[in-house]
């Protein structure tokens, strides 16, 4: 216990010395004077035309392009190349750069997304300014949808490429801002995927900030018995993981708690936590409260009295407990808490607890704590897909159809039944088990999931096992459609399941009826490789059900600017290159919250967010791009109406020279154009979007090219 | 069918190559099926939820399932020419739990047309045509249900071209619209003589 004190201090002092390294960063941004006319010499510009293999110049007739773009004012020399992203293909820019003296460059490809970067690399090298660089998108807004028209294309291409000559014409010198990194980084989600990104942060030196919404860590794979295919107890190889976490000095947990917040960019995220009114002290809350030696211990003192019984959701409610409670005796922390909805406040518990740990306060408010981080790893998880929704197969209709997380909770020597699997309805103990696959996933009827969950088909077969382990003489029918054992040793577990005796039954269940006497099931399905309908007799069905984001991911996400795809999961920055990272900087994805994933894969993926989320922390620095507002303050009025409509609260007024004139805080300027586009006087330059850049892409492609 | 010197027909037909070949294959079959049915029949991945939930599939040898694979691979003659095709319900029980989504019911309606083009059809489904043309009904009413109408307080008859005879000729305009009279009388008079 005084261990725990200390560590707790420590950690309250290491956060303080934290909060006054970082110098705050306007200050340290070089304020650059902005040039405010386009560059003086005539432009030179360079046009640099790929053929991405085929999937260009398949629809688009490159030689045609080509002699075209030579005849656009301003373009000094044309190449083309099969992947001008290539060594030899970046080599043709940075020579021409030099031969040609070139002014600008456009390279007519793919879209920024990927290869800005590439080509702005290879801009500097040849000796301009990075920013000197435009890039027209002829493949994925051209040539791709235009596949089957090649004249249209070809015609569409040569407005992208006069359009991108006419602002790279005009672009400007720009040099990134460079702001310092917060040595500390968040994980959202105490699961398995975000307790060990937290534990590969804080192992790498970092103060790692790690919010659950529930009372206790552990997630999902806390529910589970067994795992596939090794058979390994889940809680044997979870719990030690939970308690490192706990102990962890660089970790500081917040259980019961969500993010409220969050402001700012990489390097600097202002995040609030919402530290939920739990009604029960921690030690150190106590002692900081003065109660010397009190607070909660989790003797469980207070369980007993409490009057209200609600079901336990851990245990998918098929326990009851009270609403003073911990889940199941290996919580980590080991901290009671009142579920502030159905407690009554009698306060029987606060004199149970007694006066010298006085650990309950009835009257205990939501918390707020803002901290500050460089970086941020979502790890929200999932939930299971409410398979009643699918009412064919009448689950939560008949007591004897069951979930496969009820399944786990059944079979777990911790669970309900002390892993004594029993049927639900009269406590037998069932000997003929049908598990059906598939359970709301490849389902296109706008009810279940279009996608595959990906992993029901191995926890399935696993069940299968464990029922041979436990019921001797038992019978197990998987209905399937496909077995997907993909991973390392999952085929030869497939091989081990049928061999253990369990029959599997090509054929989606059409459906389920209960015979009302024995609440036995009938299983209706077509065996399709017997093709013959069947009508199956069991005692107990298991529905592997979909899986889908957990409840509170969509509010995280849009907190942290995140995306997800149509069907919740929040999207990568790249399917194949960067599935960690998301398109908002320094965010990244963990686990399931990205889309489902087995254990195996959640931890490699946990592994590489922590990896990547460490990166700019390491560097100490990152790079912003230049894009923010900048006032000409011979033309700003001061009437102050830009200030009000920007969203990031970016702009202020300020008196200079006995003028009032707006300023720009450049760090806070996300440079969406909001202020540029509405200034009356045309006082807001936006860099690298100015408006003479736009109007001369607007005229390239009104004018068709003409003067 | 090439025959095996010495060998009795009904073994060659025994023996015969029955492996699926490129040319059992009419891509343009699957086509016209989607087209008429409106349903995405190309679709299908085989998980025999449709036959599972069929009502005539446990009592025959009707598998809607196979018809739908059928119209994946374009196999125009082995759909078209399978007596099997006309033991479906029409009671969309297949349709209802598709997982992709998929109406096989119309998909099956879209074979039988296509089939109906070819004169194959039972004989009972065309003398259902010449019931309807005389009566107005598939199954007119009878003796037997005009007693038991009568017992639980109804009419005689139905309010239907039963009740109202003067109707008759309008439907029999719009069968005629489409010759399904003639088809009808042509081909039972072809079979039945
Ligand atoms: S239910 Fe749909 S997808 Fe499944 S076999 Fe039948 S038609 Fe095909
Ligand atoms: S509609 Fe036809 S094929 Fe579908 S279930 Fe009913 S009888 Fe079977």
């Amino acid at each position: 216990m005084v261990e725990k004190k200390k560590t707790t201090t420590k950690k309250t002092e290491t956060k303080k010395k934290d909060t006054k390294k970082v110098a705050p960063v306007k200050q340290e941004i070089k304020k650059q004077a902005p040039v405010k006319t386009g560059p003086s010499e005539k432009p030179r510009i360079g046009v640099f035309i790929c053929h991405c293999g085929t999937n260009i110049a398949g629809s688009i007739d490159i030689k045609d392009l080509e002699a075209y773009a030579k005849t656009i004012p301003n373009v000094a020399h044309t190449d083309n190349y099969q992947y001008v992203c290539s060594t030899p293909g970046q080599k043709k820019i940075t020579d021409a750069i030099r031969d040609q003296k070139l002014t600008g460059t456009v390279v007519a490809a793919c879209s920024p997304r990927l290869h800005e970067p590439t080509f702005r690399t290879a801009t500097k090298e040849g000796g301009l300014n990075q920013f000197r660089f435009e890039m027209a998108n002829i493949r994925e807004q051209n040539a791709w949808v235009h596949m089957h028209d090649k004249e249209g294309a070809t015609d569409k291409a040569k407005d992208t490429i006069r359009i991108a000559v006419a602002k790279a014409s005009l672009l400007e010198d720009l040099t990134p801002k460079t702001v310092p990194v917060e040595k500390a980084a968040m994980v959202v989600g105490a699961g398995i995927a975000g307790m060990q990104a937290a534990l590969d942060l804080a192992a790498a030196g970092i103060k790692t900030y790690l919010i659950e919404s529930a009372p206790s860590i552990g997630g999902r794979m806390s529910q589970l018995d067994k795992t596939f295919p090794t058979l390994d107890c889940s809680q044997c190889i979870l719990t030690p993981k939970m308690v490192d976490v706990g102990r962890d000095s660089n970790i500081e947990l917040y259980t019961y708690s969500e993010v409220d917040a969050v402001e700012g960019y990489i390097g600097n995220f202002d995040v609030t936590i919402r530290k939920k009114a739990r009604g029960v002290l921690t030690m150190a809350e106590a002692e900081a409260r003065g109660i010397i030696g009190g607070g909660c211990n989790g003797c469980g003192d207070c369980d007993p009295v409490c009057p209200v019984v609600k079901p336990n959701v851990f245990e998918m409610g098929m326990k009851p407990r009270k609403a003073i409670y911990i889940n199941h005796p290996q919580v980590v922390p080991l901290l009671y808490t009142i579920d502030f909805d159905s407690c009554v406040k009698c306060g029987l518990c606060v004199t149970a607890c007694g006066p010298e740990r006085k650990a309950i306060d009835l009257e205990a408010k939501d918390e707020f704590i803002k901290v500050k981080v460089g970086t941020a790893i979502l790890a929200t998880g999932f939930e299971l897909f409410p398979i009643e929704k699918k009412t064919e197969w009448g689950y939560k209709k008949f007591e004897n159809v069951i979930t496969g997380l009820e399944f786990e909770r059944l079979i777990c020597a911790s669970g309900p039944t002390s892993g004594h699997l029993v049927r639900p309805s009269d406590g037998e103990t069932p000997k003929r088990i049908a598990f059906l696959l598939c359970a709301g996933s490849r389902d296109n009827t706008g009810v279940g999931k279009p996608y595959c969950s990906r992993f029901c088909c191995m926890y399935s077969l696993k069940h299968a096992h464990q029922i041979y382990e436990k019921i001797p003489g038992a019978q197990t029918y998987i209905f399937y459609m496909d077995i997907r054992s993909f991973g390392k040793a999952y085929e030869e577990f497939y091989y081990r399941i049928q061999d253990e005796g369990t029959k599997f039954v090509r054929g989606r269940v059409a459906n389920i009826l209960e015979d009302p006497k024995s609440k036995n099931l009938h299983v209706y399905a077509d065996d399709t490789l017997l093709d013959r309908p069947m009508d199956l007799e069991v005692d107990l069905v298991v529905l592997a059900s979909a899986v889908q984001p957990s409840e509170d991911t969509n509010r995280t996400r849009k907190l942290f600017g995140v995306s997800c795809s149509m069907d919740g999961w929040l999207l990568e920055a790249h399917p194949k290159l960067n599935p960690c990272g998301t398109t908002t900087a320094g965010v990244f994805l963990a686990g399931v919250c990205q889309g489902p994933k087995d254990i195996p894969d959640t931890v490699a993926s946990a592994e590489g967010a922590a990896s990547a989320a460490s990166i700019p922390i390491h560097k100490g620095e990152v790079e912003l791009e230049p894009y923010f507002a900048t006032c000409i303050e011979e033309k700003c009025a001061g009437c102050g109406m830009c200030v009000n409509l920007c969203p990031y609260s970016a702009l202020a007024l300020v008196d200079k020279d006995g003028r009032t004139v707006m300023e720009v805080t450049e760090a806070k300027c996300k440079g969406c154009g909001t202020c540029g586009g509405f200034c009356p006087g045309g006082a807001i330059w936006m860099n690298h979007f100015a408006t003479p850049q736009i109007v001369a892409q607007i005229d390239a492609f009104l004018l068709g090219g003409e003067q | 069918m090439v025959r095996t010197k010495g060998y009795p027909a009904a073994l060659d037909q025994k023996l015969q190559d029955t492996r699926l070949h490129n040319d059992d294959s009419n891509p343009e079959f699957t086509k016209n099926v989607k087209a008429i049915s409106r349903t995405t029949a190309h679709m299908c991945y085989q998980c025999g939820t449709c036959t599972g939930s069929c009502p005539s599939a446990p009592r025959s040898t009707y598998r809607i399932r196979k018809f739908m694979r059928r119209a994946v691979l374009g196999l125009e003659n082995e759909a078209l020419t399978d007596p099997d095709l006309w033991l479906c319900t029409t009671c969309y029980s297949c349709s209802d739990r598709c997982p992709r989504d998929i109406i096989p019911t119309d998909v099956i309606m879209a074979m039988r047309n296509l089939a109906f083009k070819r004169d194959i059809i039972p004989v009972n489904f065309l003398k259902t045509v010449q019931s309807i043309y005389k009566t107005g009904h598939g199954v007119p009413n009878n003796d037997v249900n005009r007693a038991a109408r009568e017992k639980i307080g109804l009419s005689r008859d139905p309010p239907t071209t039963h009740m109202y005879p003067e109707y008759i000729p309008g439907i029999q305009k719009i069968l005629d619209h489409y010759n399904l009279k003639a088809n009808s009388d042509r081909i039972v008079k072809e079979r039945e003589g």
